[in-house]
């Protein structure tokens, strides 16, 4: 039976005249693996920070889990990375992780051994003592991956989690979204890396100027001798004559 | 355990972080342990001697006020980065991505703030309270008492920063809030000066009309401290207004607070 995770219902959101997003209606289901993809400013961060109540919409409205994403109680099972990843430079990595832990709720011997199991699962044991001020791009962001692993989410909001990462880094990624997948974990991924995509996501969306252009499963969106890049570029140049 | 508790603690361990909180503690007690000399002197007025107690006692309440001035100071400093911080550093969005409510980050940091200058403050008056206790064997009563009584500007000094702070460059807020304390500072302390026993048995009291409407609403800041004043002196206390200043400070507390609060649900992240 297929439940509905996520529920935008013809969201609007203006910045002063200027519609980054522009009357978007979609669902996910549960344990989907959905790819948002658009050329820079085409609203997926936007998109994103209004799942997580950063920002409101303007009009419709957000349905995450039967919650309203205003309310703080739909966020209890999400994790989530940003892209460009920040972690307080006074935190250690392991502090970080344990901060977040206790915020979800996990305290003493679990909360330890939930951050031992993240910090294994992004190859963080070793350096995770240090301060974060310390960490390059990526083990930064291999940490925030972390820290959205924790507490084993229904819902996993990945806005570039790629971005800073080495080949290696991506690989990991990849291997940590196919084992989601196989959990039933519903996935949100934000990435310019299509090829990537193609390979960890079920069903994909192209946003272009806040608009959605196609929102179907990848097998459907691509052709036979295309690949998910080809059809990505035919529908923004087709938007752009 | 309660997300405002959590975020409470995280704001006071992140600021004990800070190794500049520790040398400021500490050449504040050295500050006040230097004091200590003024209690040995001997001091004739007119043409009295006056004794040890007496001027272990007036010193004390001159350094009372003198550490709540630069309590002001500080918190001032500490409260104005902390939204722009948490936002530039990563940690609002720490905190928001979780179900953590933002009344509970907002009510968390400050209630944080707020604890850890009480506990700073109270250290320092601790320092004097003691120093007086051992150098003259004088017990000053309600010292400490007076000390959590002015603990309430602190929160409202925090307050207003934090709030102007969502609207204002940080810097700009803290000296805003400081300009609201001197006007606050010339209006209740001519207040305390006219009501004095020396300017009363001076000049006759003069008894047409009572302070204008807005210095009797404004945010009693001076007032409490005079009126902590008043218990470490046991003298009595001048009011301006039907209002204590407790209840007038607690009001603005709590509208700024929900002012804030109100501001800060519209803020985009």
């Amino acid at each position: 039976m297929n439940i509905d995770m996520i529920i935008l219902d013809s969201v609007t959101k203006k910045f002063g005249g200027f519609a980054a997003v522009d009357n978007v209606s979609y669902t996910i289901q549960k344990g989907e693996s959905f790819a948002l993809l658009g050329p820079n400013g085409a609203g997926k961060t936007t998109i994103v920070r209004m799942l997580l109540d950063f920002i409101k919409p303007s009009s419709g409205s957000i349905t995450i889990n039967g919650r309203p994403a205003s309310d703080p109680e739909s966020r209890k099972h999400i994790g989530y990375i940003a892209e460009q990843h920040m972690i307080p430079p006074y935190l250690s990595g392991f502090e970080y992780l344990s901060r977040h832990a206790s915020l979800i709720g996990l305290s003493g011997k679990d909360a330890a051994k939930e951050v031992d199991r993240v910090l294994e699962i992004v190859a963080m044991q070793g350096p995770e003592r240090k301060k974060s001020a310390t960490y390059s791009r990526g083990m930064q962001q291999r940490i925030g991956l972390g820290a959205a692993l924790l507490g084993q989410p229904m819902l996993l909001i990945l806005d570039e989690p790629i971005t800073g990462l080495d080949p290696i880094g991506i690989r990991d990624v990849r291997k940590i979204l196919e084992n989601l997948r196989g959990q039933g974990v519903t996935v949100i991924l934000n990435s310019h890396l299509l090829s990537e995509v193609e390979k960890t996501c079920e069903t994909a969306a192209i946003l272009y100027k806040g608009k959605i252009l196609i929102k179907d499963t990848i097998t459907a969106i691509v052709k036979d001798n295309e690949t998910l890049e080809d059809v990505f570029i035919r529908y923004i140049e087709h938007e752009n004559e | 355990m309660n997300n405002v508790i959590k975020i409470t603690i995280y704001t006071i361990l992140d600021q004990m972080r800070h190794k500049s909180f520790y040398v400021l503690l500490g050449l504040s007690i050295l500050f006040i342990l230097m004091i200590r000399g003024c209690y040995d002197g001997g001091y004739t007025v007119n043409g009295k001697m006056v004794d040890t107690a007496t001027v272990a006692w007036h010193v004390s309440k001159i350094v009372f006020h003198l550490i709540a001035a630069g309590m002001f100071l500080m918190v001032s400093m500490l409260s104005m980065k902390i939204f722009s911080r948490d936002h530039a550093d990563g940690s609002t969005v720490m905190f928001l991505a979780r179900s953590v409510f933002r009344w509970q980050y907002i009510l968390g940091r400050v209630t944080g703030t707020w604890a850890l200058c009480l506990v700073f403050m109270f250290i320092l008056h601790l320092t004097i309270f003691l120093t007086v206790w051992v150098k003259t064997g004088t017990v000053i009563p309600g010292y400490l008492t007076a000390s959590l009584v002015c603990s309430i500007n602190l929160l409202f000094v925090i307050a207003c920063v934090c709030f102007l702070s969502l609207f204002m460059p940080d810097f700009i807020s803290a000296f805003f809030t400081m300009g609201l304390l001197f006007v606050g500072f010339l209006s209740d302390g001519g207040y305390q000066i006219i009501n004095s026993d020396i300017v009363r048995s001076a000049v006759p009291v003069s008894t047409n009309g009572g302070p204008a409407l807005w210095r009797v609403l404004y945010p009693k800041v001076f007032m409490l401290q005079a009126y902590a004043d008043a218990i470490i002196s046991k003298s009595e206390f001048h009011n301006m207004g039907p209002f204590h200043p407790l209840l007038n400070l607690s009001f603005f507390i709590l509208l700024i607070l929900m002012l804030m609060l109100g501001c800060f649900n519209r803020k985009e992240i």
